[in-house]
C-alpha cells in the first residue's frame, strides 16, 4: 500500500514539475516569432540542418538590419520529416506560441499540417518540398521553391536531347514520388520518351537488391531516382553495385552533400530552381558572402530557399507594421496578395494566384562531390 | 532471368537470416527467454565492427570486437536484465517487455554516437560480379550462404557432441537433470546467450559492407528472427535456419509478382498462415492445446 | 499554457483509452497483442471516411467505427482461440505489420502516407468542436464512458469468467466455460472500444496518416499499461499520462540538445520499462514484486509447473 501511494506521488510531481516547466517557455510580447517544422532528429535531420541554417542567417540579417520593430526569433519544432509529429509541432506553434507564420519541409508533412494552418489562419511556407499537391493546399499555403513538376518538365526534354529516351523509375511510395511519377508520365510522350518501368519502394526499406535487378531486367537509358534522405543515397549506391551502368538522374532532393559525395553518385544528373550565386544583387551577394563565411561552403538552393522564407516575412511584416496593423496570419496573406514582387535571394521574383513562385529551373550534375551547373531552363 | 537473379538475393539475405533466427532460437529454445534484445545485439556488433573500420583498426579486428560486444552483450542481458526477473516473477511477458525496452534504449543510443542516417562501408566485396546474363552476384554473396554453412556445422557439432552442447540442449526440458550431472543452470545460460549473440555477427558484418547499416535495422532482423524460429518451429535450430533462407527467398521472389512494398508483408502472411494452420511450425516439437 | 494544457489533455485522454482497453485484454484476460494500434487506426480512418462523405456527427462516426474495428477483431481472434501465449503475441505481430502495409497500400481509402487531410471538425448535435478548450471536455467524457464501461464489464460475471481464464484455463473449462468464445468477446470489445480513440484523433488532429497505426505505436501503448500497471483502473491512465508528458519535460529542459530529444525519450522510456520489470513487474501502481502480471494462460503451463518452479528457485 505504501509503495503503491509512494509511486502516486511520484507520478503527481512529475506531472507538476512538467506543468511548471511549461511556464519557463513563454514568449515576449513585443518582438515577432515564427515558426519551423524541420526535421531535427531522424533519418532526414541532415537537412533540418540544411534548412535551418538559411532561415537563421535570415533572422540574423534582419535583426542586423532592424526591418522590425522588436527581435525576430525562429520557434523550432521537430517534425522528423513525418506527417504525424508535424501535426503535433504545429498545434504547439499554432495554439500555444500563437504565430503567424511557419516554415514547413516535406511533401507530406506540408499536406498533414495544412488543414491546421487554414484552421488557425497561419500562413505555412514551404521551401524544401516539391510535390505538385503542394499548390492545392489552400490560400494559407505558400511555396518558394519550384515544385516537382517544373523540375521534371526541365529533366526529360534535357535527357531527350542527349538521347536518353527511355526511363526507369525507383520512387518512394508517398506524395512526392506519386507526383514523380504522374509527372513522368505526363512528360515523356511529348519528346518522344518512354517510361519503361516505374518501381516504388516503401519508405524505410534498406534493400534494393531486387529492385536491381528488375532495373537491370528493363534496359533502360536513364535510371530516374525519387527519394530522399538516406534512402536515395542506398539506392544510388546498391543499383551500381547490382550492376546497373545506366545514367542516373534525380530531382532537387539529391542536392544534400551526403548524397553528392557517394562515390556511386559521381555523373548523376539533377535539377535544382536556378539561383544565380555569383549575381552582383545586394541581397544575394550578402546572402553568400555571409553563409560562405559562416559555413566554409557555398550556399545550396534549399538554403536560399528558407533564407527568402524568412525574409519574405520580414518584408512583409514591415509592411504591416507601417501601416500600423498587426502582424497576423491573415494580414500577411493579403499582404502578399497586395505585393507585386518581392527582392529575394536569386533575384526579383513574383507570386501566382496559388501561392507559388515561378523560377527558372538549373540541370546540374554531380562531379567529385560538388553539383556543376549545365545549363537554365525557363518554364512557363 | 529475373526469377534466378531473385533467387540468388534471396539466397544472400536468407543466409543472414537464417544465421541471426539460429541465435535466436538457441537462446529461446534453451533458456525459454524471449530475448527481443536479440535484434539490439545485431545492430550494435554491425556498428562496433563499422566503427573499428572507419577508425582504421581493420576488418579483422573489427570482427573479432563485433563478436566480443554482441558475447558481452547477451551476457549482460542474462545476468543483469533477465535473470533477475526470473528470481521473483518470470513471467513471459515480464521479461519481453524488458527486453524490448532495452532493444530500443541501444538502439537509440547507436543512433546519438553515429547518427541516424545510413552509413556503410565501402568495399569491392559488395560489387557484383556478372555471372550470366541477367544474374550478377556479389562475392558478399557467397561468403554470406559459406558463413551459413560453417556455423551451421559447427553449432551441430558443438550441440551433438560436446558435454556443454548437449547439457543446453537439455537445459529448457528438464533442468533438474543438469543440476544431476553437476553442471550449473545459470552458466549454461549465459553459454546460450553467448552463443546464441555470437551467431549475429556474420549477418551484422555482412550487413556493413553491403546494404549499409541505420540504428533501427535491428528491429526488422529481430521480427524476421521471431518469424523464421516461429514458422521453422519453436525448439528447433535447425528449422529456425531453413526458415531464415526461405523467407530470405520468399521476401525476394515475391518482387516477381509483386510491388516491392508487399515484400515484408508477404513475411509476415506467412508467419500468420503458419499460425493459424500449423502453429507447431515445420519442425517444431512443441504443439498447441 | 493553457492551450498547451488543454492540448496535451486531449492526447492523454485518447491515449488512456488505448491503454485501457488494452489492459481490459491483458490486464484481465491475459491476451498480450501487439496489434492494438490496428484496432485504433482502423477506428480513425472508419471515422474520418464517414466524417468526411456522410456525416461528421459523433453519434453516426464512432458507432460505425466500433463495428468495422470489432468485425475486424475477429481475424485476430481467430489465432486466440488457437494459440498460447507466445504465439499469440507473433501473431499479433503479424497481423500489425501486414496491417502497417495495407494502410500504406490501400491509398484509394486511406490515402497511403499521404493520408487524408480535410477531416472535418467533430458535430456534436449541431455543435462544431475542434479548439482544444472544447475538445478536451469531449475527450474527456468518452474517456470517462469508457471507463465506466470496462469496470462494469470487470466486474460482471462477463469479468469475472475473463479473469477465471486468465488464472487457470483448464479449470474454467472444466466448470463449463466457453473460453474461446468469451476470449473472442473480449478482444471484440476491446477494439471496438479502441476505435473510439481512433474516431477523436481524427477529428483533433484533422489528418491521419499510417505513421500513427505502427508498431511504434502498440509498443506505445503496451509500455503504458505495463508501467502504469495491469489489471488496475488507474493503471493504464497513469501510464499514458507519464509516457505523454516525458517528451514535453524533456523539451523544456533546454540544456539537452535539441536534436536528440526524441532519442533520450526513447532511451528513458527503454530503460524504464528494463528498470521497471526487474524491480516492479506490477507497474507504478500495482503491487510492488507481487505477482501482478498474469501468465499467459494455456494448459501446458500447467503441466510445465511444477518442472519449471524447480528451476526458479536455483537461478
Amino acid at each position: 500500500m505504501k509503495k503503491g501511494r509512494f509511486a502516486s506521488a511520484v507520478a503527481a510531481a512529475t506531472l507538476c514539475i512538467a506543468v511548471a516547466g511549461t511556464a519557463i517557455g513563454s514568449a515576449h510580447a513585443e518582438d515577432l516569432k515564427i515558426g519551423a517544422l524541420f526535421p531535427l532528429s531522424g533519418p532526414n535531420s541532415a537537412y533540418g540542418d540544411i534548412f535551418a541554417s538559411g532561415a537563421n542567417l535570415a533572422a540574423q540579417h534582419v535583426n542586423a538590419d532592424n526591418m522590425l520593430s522588436g527581435r525576430l526569433t525562429i520557434e523550432y519544432e521537430d517534425s522528423q520529416a513525418l506527417p504525424q509529429p508535424a501535426v503535433v509541432g504545429m498545434t504547439k506553434l499554432t495554439e500555444v506560441s500563437q504565430v503567424p507564420y511557419v516554415l514547413s519541409a516535406f511533401t507530406g508533412v506540408s499536406k498533414a499540417i495544412s488543414t491546421l494552418a487554414q484552421r488557425s489562419e497561419t500562413v505555412a511556407v514551404n521551401g524544401g518540398g516539391v510535390g505538385p499537391d503542394l499548390a492545392k493546399l489552400g490560400p494559407y499555403f505558400w511555396n518558394v521553391i519550384p515544385l516537382a513538376n517544373l523540375e521534371v518538365r526541365a529533366m526529360v526534354p534535357y535527357l531527350a536531347d542527349q538521347g536518353l529516351k527511355k526511363i526507369a523509375l525507383v520512387y518512394v511510395d508517398d506524395p512526392l514520388g506519386q507526383s514523380i511519377l504522374d509527372e513522368l508520365k505526363a512528360t515523356l510522350p511529348d519528346v518522344g520518351g518512354e517510361l519503361v518501368d516505374a518501381m516504388s519502394v516503401p519508405t524505410n526499406t534498406q534493400n534494393f537488391s531486387g529492385i536491381a535487378a528488375k532495373v537491370r531486367a528493363a534496359n533502360a537509358d536513364v535510371v530516374y531516382i525519387a527519394s530522399y534522405g538516406a534512402q536515395q543515397v542506398q539506392i544510388a549506391k546498391q543499383l551500381r553495385d547490382n550492376g546497373v551502368e545506366a545514367q542516373f538522374a534525380s530531382y532537387s532532393g539529391f542536392s544534400v552533400p551526403e548524397a553528392m559525395k557517394l562515390p556511386e553518385a559521381d555523373g548523376l544528373l539533377f535539377t535544382t530552381q536556378a539561383v544565380d550565386y555569383t549575381s552582383s544583387d545586394p541581397v544575394t551577394k550578402r546572402f553568400v558572402t555571409d553563409y560562405e563565411a559562416a559555413h566554409d561552403r557555398m550556399p545550396s538552393a534549399y538554403v536560399a530557399n528558407y533564407y527568402n522564407a524568412v525574409r519574405l516575412f520580414a518584408l512583409l511584416a514591415h509592411a504591416l507594421e507601417e501601416k500600423g496593423e498587426p502582424v497576423t496570419g491573415a494580414n500577411l496573406l493579403a499582404e502578399r496578395k497586395a505585393t507585386k514582387s518581392f527582392d529575394l535571394v536569386g533575384g526579383t521574383v513574383s507570386f501566382q494566384e496559388n501561392g507559388t513562385l515561378l523560377a527558372p529551373i538549373q540541370v546540374n550534375r554531380v562531379e567529385k562531390g560538388a553539383p556543376v551547373a549545365l545549363t537554365t531552363v525557363d518554364i512557363q | 532471368m529475373l526469377w534466378l537473379q531473385l533467387t540468388f538475393t534471396g539466397l544472400q539475405v536468407g543466409a543472414l537470416y537464417a544465421l541471426t533466427a539460429a541465435g535466436f532460437s538457441l537462446i529461446f529454445g534453451a533458456t525459454r527467454v524471449f530475448h527481443f534484445a536479440h535484434g539490439a545485439a545485431f545492430v550494435l556488433a554491425a556498428y562496433v565492427f563499422y566503427w573499428a573500420e572507419t577508425t582504421g583498426l581493420g576488418m579483422a579486428a573489427g570482427i573479432v570486437l563485433a563478436a566480443l560486444a554482441a558475447m558481452a552483450f547477451g551476457v549482460a542481458m542474462d545476468r543483469l536484465v533477465y535473470a533477475p526477473i526470473q528470481r521473483h516473477e518470470g513471467s513471459f511477458f515480464t521479461v519481453f517487455v524488458a527486453s524490448f525496452g532495452i532493444g530500443i534504449a541501444v538502439q537509440n543510443v547507436l543512433g546519438m554516437v553515429f547518427g541516424r542516417s545510413f552509413v556503410t562501408i565501402s568495399t569491392g566485396l559488395s560489387r557484383s560480379v556478372k555471372l550470366m546474363d541477367g544474374v550478377y552476384v556479389s562475392p558478399l554473396a557467397w561468403i554470406a550462404v559459406a558463413c551459413a554453412g560453417l556455423f551451421f556445422v559447427a553449432l551441430l557439432l558443438f550441440l551433438n557432441r560436446t558435454h556443454v552442447g548437449m547439457a543446453l540442449r537439455a537445459l529448457a526440458d528438464s533442468p533438474e537433470l543438469i543440476r544431476a550431472y553437476g553442471l550449473d543452470p545459470r552458466r549454461l545460460s549465459s553459454i546460450a546467450f553467448a552463443l546464441g549473440s555470437l551467431l549475429v555477427v556474420p549477418g551484422a558484418v555482412i550487413t556493413a559492407l553491403g546494404s549499409g547499416l541505420n540504428p533501427t535495422l535491428g528491429n526488422h532482423v529481430m521480427l524476421i528472427s521471431l518469424a523464421a524460429t516461429i514458422v521453422g518451429g519453436i525448439g528447433s535450430i535447425g528449422g529456425a535456419l531453413v526458415a531464415g533462407f526461405i523467407l530470405g527467398l520468399a521476401e525476394n521472389l515475391a518482387l516477381v509478382v509483386f510491388e516491392s512494398q508487399w515484400t515484408e508483408a508477404v513475411t509476415f502472411a506467412i508467419l500468420f498462415l503458419v499460425i493459424l494452420l500449423r502453429p507447431a511450425g515445420l519442425f517444431g516439437r512443441h504443439a498447441t492445446r | 499554457m493553457q492551450a498547451y494544457l488543454l492540448n496535451l489533455g486531449v492526447l492523454i485522454s485518447i491515449y488512456s483509452i488505448l491503454a485501457i482497453t488494452l489492459n481490459f485484454i491483458m490486464g484481465y484476460a491475459g491476451i498480450f497483442s501487439l496489434a492494438h494500434a490496428v484496432f485504433f487506426g482502423v477506428g480513425a480512418y472508419t471515422g474520418a471516411l464517414v466524417a468526411m462523405s456522410l456525416s461528421a456527427s459523433l453519434f453516426v462516426t464512432v458507432p460505425i467505427a466500433m463495428v468495422v474495428a470489432g468485425v475486424l477483431s475477429l481475424a485476430l481472434a481467430l489465432p486466440a482461440l488457437r494459440v498460447r501465449g507466445e504465439y499469440f503475441v507473433a501473431a499479433s505481430l503479424g497481423l500489425q505489420v501486414l496491417a502497417v502495409t495495407v494502410f500504406s497500400e490501400w491509398k484509394s481509402v486511406t490515402g497511403g502516407i499521404g493520408g487524408l487531410i480535410g477531416i472535418p471538425p467533430v458535430d456534436l448535435a449541431g455543435y462544431q468542436i475542434y479548439r482544444p478548450a472544447a475538445f478536451f471536455p469531449l475527450a474527456l467524457a468518452v474517456l470517462v464512458l469508457v471507463l465506466v464501461a470496462t469496470r462494469l464489464l470487470v466486474h460482471s460475471s462477463f469479468g469475472r469468467s475473463l479473469t477465471a481464464i486468465r488464472d487457470s484455463e483448464s479449470a474454467a473449462e472444466s466448470f463449463g466455460k466457453n473460453v474461446p468464445l468469451i476470449k473472442t468477446i473480449s478482444v471484440v470489445i476491446s477494439a471496438a472500444l479502441a476505435a473510439t480513440a481512433g474516431v477523436l484523433y481524427a477529428h483533433y488532429l484533422a489528418f491521419i496518416n499510417v505513421e500513427s497505426f505502427t508498431l511504434d505505436t502498440s509498443v506505445l501503448v503496451m509500455a503504458m499499461v505495463i508501467i502504469g500497471g495491469t489489471g488496475t483502473a488507474a493503471g493504464p491512465v497513469v501510464g499514458a499520462a507519464l509516457l505523454l508528458l516525458l517528451p514535453g519535460l524533456l523539451s523544456y529542459m533546454s540544456f539537452l540538445p535539441q536534436t536528440q530529444i526524441g532519442a533520450i525519450q526513447q532511451i528513458i522510456y527503454g530503460l524504464g520499462m528494463a528498470v521497471l520489470m526487474i524491480f516492479r513487474p506490477g507497474g507504478l501502481v500495482g503491487r510492488s514484486k507481487a505477482k501482478a502480471r498474469p501468465r499467459p494462460q494455456d494448459p501446458d503451463t500447467q503441466a510445465q509447473a511444477p518442472a519449471s518452479k524447480p528451476a526458479e528457485a536455483t537461478r
